[in-house]
């Protein structure tokens, strides 16, 4: 292998690339959802947690009230700072509230606190509305100091209590799961974007040449088979670490704090660079692009399931490597990664060797 | 795609059927040892040992106190402390929600259910449709809330009084307390949605205790995007490329010297991937047991993507370009279906998205003709002009040309220009230029309607200018790049006029047929110039033209960037008259 040919070959497809300027619209992508990530983390977050959405949100909801008017619930809903309460005709709130004039309506019958029975509330909200999502969460809280006032009147038929336990905390369960969707979800996914969108581009490098037929003059060029094959690969892969490194900074941009961020370039630096590689293998054995995107994309999906169903792997890795917290595993695992990349490495030698006699054979 | 790929396809499925086993055993992996806790009694560690997020460590009183700072949580003596950070915060949520779990499972266990669990909650959805024109912001949609009760506007509809006692008995509640208890909750969520009509007796439930009572999840319609959307994604790849395959090796020019009309070859090119998402689509509707009317709104988002599949196909010069340009186009296409059906049932504004008519139908509640009509027609009729543009260009000196990216689709638009009829051609390509635009523009409002109302309004006139001035002045830069000596005075003038009078004629016609409703508001009287005066639009539509046409004669090809930024800044002066005038 001739390193100045590889670096050659490697700088004519990084300068292919930019000529095309088609590199510019995976960059406008990444900015385009950069831009918008306010809206996506919003809604991205909401999707996966609505109770995150009450952090959005400091107002006065109006509730309208019917029913018992003893009930301790009404209580509740008059001293909470976060709604206003309408005492009204139940057929006249539900009105109102469909011409959203209310956030929700409360029906509470007039069962005794102590009574045998449940007491069984009726809520009207808003279907699937966002704004409900909200009201529901904050009253949510409302609801579950009631029930532990009437558990309270209640306690002398309880046979068994949980062990207690006091833990401390906001009132709402919102951010938690912010927290873990981005660290835990974001972070990992967007991190190794690059390197899917790299496998995929080094099956368009070498497919090309076969099916341009513009492998016989490369072939004929001073430059050996393998060195053009290496060189593409190196293209690719090199692209891998600054986008990854992009995503991150866009991300801190948006004022997510991120650990570690060396070690996790690190990270996906190895593990792109075998599927870059698995890439490139597919890609010199199918010589045509449609057969060879089909099957590796099947087999990423293979892959990457199964790697997530394995404790410890690389995406878990830097998701705890993003929070700070220390994985002293993570240097094992990288010592995996680097033994298997050496592994492809050398199997992709050897298979472009046997491309390339063949070529020089026919 | 070659027949050596099936054996391969074969055992990569084989694998993947192993492998998702494997996974459903193990868990997902993802999110496992974020937080270390340590805890002072083994049996309050137990409540928290089946879950992979925490790394538990139980060890004494002392050891943990002095240890303090390297756990992200103590638990000592029944009583939990955090760190001032965000992940000891989070790692207390999750602990919280762990917590909650655990009660629910002793208390389901109790002989009297109804001490354990008093206070049950009857959840009632009710329905709602807001007029677009009600709201200017869409950021706080509910009314601001008042001392006195609000007075309903409309007929106040008699609704019964609830019975005090629930249908329910309380075996079936404590079985779903166990069920809710064991269960991810994020999982059973999204397949909830999917499952609606086929697990309606887990629905028949609607009375929970007031740590069930999760708010509604306002984005089903992801889900439809990954069900629905992405296999149209995927076929349409593959059409993309049996078209540059055909361009790179050449074939298709054996193809164009047969004696059949273009529109045949293209016609047979692209049914069997029309049929073939269709049967997708179909099987994905049978499934799920939906209602066969959803097919109805997928036909001409299929049609939009196989004809944006053939333009791309067509354009791209190598498979990296085609690569990027489809994801590209994927994304935006995807938001584009996306972002507006959030707001189903909210907003009329989710009608622009075909989705929102399936999240309808599988709701329950349908949808009008004009309704179809109104969220199709620019899938229709983008459709059409995209196919149009495409059967024009499959020529040999096209297909087969090694022209940079944007040089193409110039030479798209010029072909679609005739030599002989330039007049009618520009006029005709104003009015086409209509459907895209406002395409567009809808994004824009979408994408812009969530930040707040100064900024969305100004970023709103900025960009829908700029579409626009572009839009009109395509055909004009396609011209004058084609024969720059075309371009002279009296033709700018009489080009102006003419690409003025088509995008003006088909913004009307678009206008009144489809979007009365959103044209009313604010943000439409700045997308849409008003319905009532037409002469002052179009004396604005000429000026924009002229000012790019004359840029473009000043200093050639480098004119047209300047002349854009000049026609928008005119275009968002008068925009900005003719709203501040209105508000004022």
């Amino acid at each position: 292998m001739n390193a100045r040919h590889v670096g050659l070959i490697m700088k004519k497809e990084l300068r292919g690339l930019g000529h095309e300027k088609t590199i510019l619209l995976a960059i406008l992508l990444q900015l385009f959802v950069a831009m918008f990530s306010s809206f996506l983390m919003v809604g991205l977050t909401s999707m996966y947690d609505p109770a995150a959405m009450s952090q959005y949100s400091g107002y006065r909801y109006g509730i309208g009230y019917a029913g018992n008017n003893e009930s301790g619930l009404a209580a509740y809903f008059e001293n909470s700072r976060d709604f206003t309460l309408h005492r009204m005709d139940l057929s006249t709130a539900v009105q109102a509230l469909r011409e959203r004039k209310l956030a929700a309506v409360v029906y509470v019958p007039d069962t005794a606190p102590d009574a045998e029975e449940p007491v069984v509330v009726t809520l009207y909200t808003l279907q699937n509305d966002l704004q409900s999502a909200i009201v529901e969460v904050r009253l949510k809280d409302a609801f579950t100091r009631y029930e532990t006032d009437l558990r309270k009147v209640r306690s002398e038929r309880l046979t068994e209590e949980p062990l207690p336990m006091s833990i401390p905390g906001s009132r709402t369960g919102g951010g938690t799961n912010f927290y873990e969707f981005v660290y835990g979800l974001l972070i990992p996914l967007l991190v190794f974007m690059p390197a899917f969108i790299s496998a995929a581009l080094v099956i368009d490098l070498i497919t090309e040449e076969y099916q341009h037929d513009t492998l016989e003059t490369l072939v004929s060029a001073p430059v050996a088979f393998t060195d053009i094959v290496w060189g593409k690969i190196l293209a690719c892969e090199l692209l891998v670490p600054l986008q990854a490194a992009l995503w991150l900074g866009l991300l801190m941009l948006n004022r997510i704090a991120i650990a570690n961020v060396p070690l996790i370039l690190l990270h996906v630096t190895l593990a792109s660079a075998i599927l870059t590689l698995l890439g490139a293998l597919t890609a010199l054995h199918y010589r045509e692009r449609t057969a060879a995107q089909f099957i590796f994309s099947t087999a990423l999906v293979v892959v990457v399931l199964f790697i997530l169903a394995v404790p410890s792997n690389p995406l878990n890795l830097i998701a705890r490597l993003a929070i700070g917290s220390d994985a002293p595993e993570n240097w094992l695992v990288l010592a995996l990664v680097g033994a298997l990349l050496v592994l492809v490495i050398i199997a992709t030698g050897k298979y472009a060797e046997r491309v390339r006699d063949r070529i020089h054979g026919s | 795609m070659t027949r050596s790929v099936l054996p391969l396809a074969a055992v990569l499925f084989i694998l993947l059927v192993i492998v998702t086993g494997f996974a459903a055993q193990s868990g997902m992996h993802l999110q496992d040892g974020m937080y270390r806790i340590g805890v002072d009694r083994a049996d309050t560690a137990s409540i928290f040992a089946g879950d992979p997020r925490f790394d538990v460590v139980v060890t004494d009183y002392q050891t943990l106190s002095a240890n303090r700072n390297s756990f992200d949580l103590i638990i000592i003596n029944g009583r939990a402390y955090n760190l001032w950070n965000d992940r000891s915060r989070a790692a207390t949520s999750t602990l919280r929600q762990d917590y909650s779990r655990y009660v629910t499972i002793v208390y389901a266990e109790q002989e009297d259910l109804y001490a354990a669990y008093p206070l049950w909650i009857d959840v009632q959805d009710v329905k709602s449709e807001l007029s677009f024109s009600a709201t200017q912001s869409g950021q706080y949609i509910s009314a601001k809330p008042d001392e006195n009760p609000p007075v309903p506007e409309g007929a106040v509809e008699e609704v019964a009084i609830p019975e005090p006692t629930s249908a329910v008995s309380q075996e079936d509640l404590r079985a779903s307390l166990q069920k809710s208890a064991t269960e991810n909750t994020q999982v059973s969520r999204y397949a909830g949605i999917l499952g609606q009509k086929s697990s309606a007796a887990a629905t028949a439930t609607t009375i929970r205790t007031p740590s069930q009572l999760s708010p509604p999840l306002p984005f089903d319609t992801i889900i439809l995007i990954f069900v629905f959307i992405f296999p149209m994604y995927f076929t349409s790849q593959f059409c993309m490329m049996s078209v540059m395959n055909e361009r790179i090796e050449r074939r298709g020019e054996i193809l164009l010297s047969m004696p059949v009309p273009k529109t045949a070859i293209i016609a047979g090119k692209i049914l069997p991937y029309f049929l073939g998402m269709l049967a997708i689509a179909g099987v994905l509707t049978l499934w799920m047991q939906a209602d066969p009317v959803i097919l109805l709104p997928l036909i001409p988002v299929i049609l939009f993507f196989l004809a944006s599949a053939l333009f791309i196909g067509m354009i791209s010069r190598s498979f990296k370009e085609l690569s990027f340009v489809s994801i590209f186009f994927s994304t935006i296409a995807t938001s584009y279906l996306f972002f507006p059906s959030i707001f189903a049932n909210v907003h009329v504004i989710a009608l622009i998205s075909p989705l929102t008519l399936i999240v309808l139908t599988l709701q329950g509640t349908g949808f009008t003709a004009m309704d179809f009509v109104y969220s199709t027609a620019l899938f229709w009729l983008t459709s059409a002009v995209i196919f149009w543009v495409c059967i024009r260009n499959f020529t040999e000196e096209r297909l087969f040309s090694e022209h940079g990216f944007l040089t193409r689709i110039r030479e798209f638009i010029a072909s679609a220009i005739p030599e002989k009829m330039p007049w009618l051609g520009l006029f005709l390509l104003g009015a086409l230029m209509i459907p895209f635009v406002f395409m567009v523009q809808m994004m824009l409002l979408v994408l812009f309607f969530n930040l707040p109302m100064p900024y969305s309004l100004v970023l709103l006139i900025g960009a829908a200018a700029f579409v626009e001035e572009l839009a009109k002045s395509l055909g004009i830069y396609a011209l004058f790049v084609r024969s720059p000596g075309w371009l002279t005075w009296r033709n700018l003038v009489l080009g102006a006029a003419l690409t003025a009078l088509g995008f003006l004629v088909a913004e009307k016609l678009l206008l009144l047929v489809t979007l009365a409703q959103i044209a009313e508001s604010v943000f439409g009287s700045i997308l849409f110039t008003s319905l009532q005066v037409l002469w002052m639009p179009f004396l604005l539509h000429v000026v924009g033209v002229l000012i790019v046409g004359a840029c473009l004669k000043a200093w050639g090809r480098r004119g047209f960037v300047p002349g854009l930024v000049l026609a928008t800044a005119v275009h968002c002066l008068y925009n900005l008259v003719l709203i501040l005038g209105w508000l004022q």
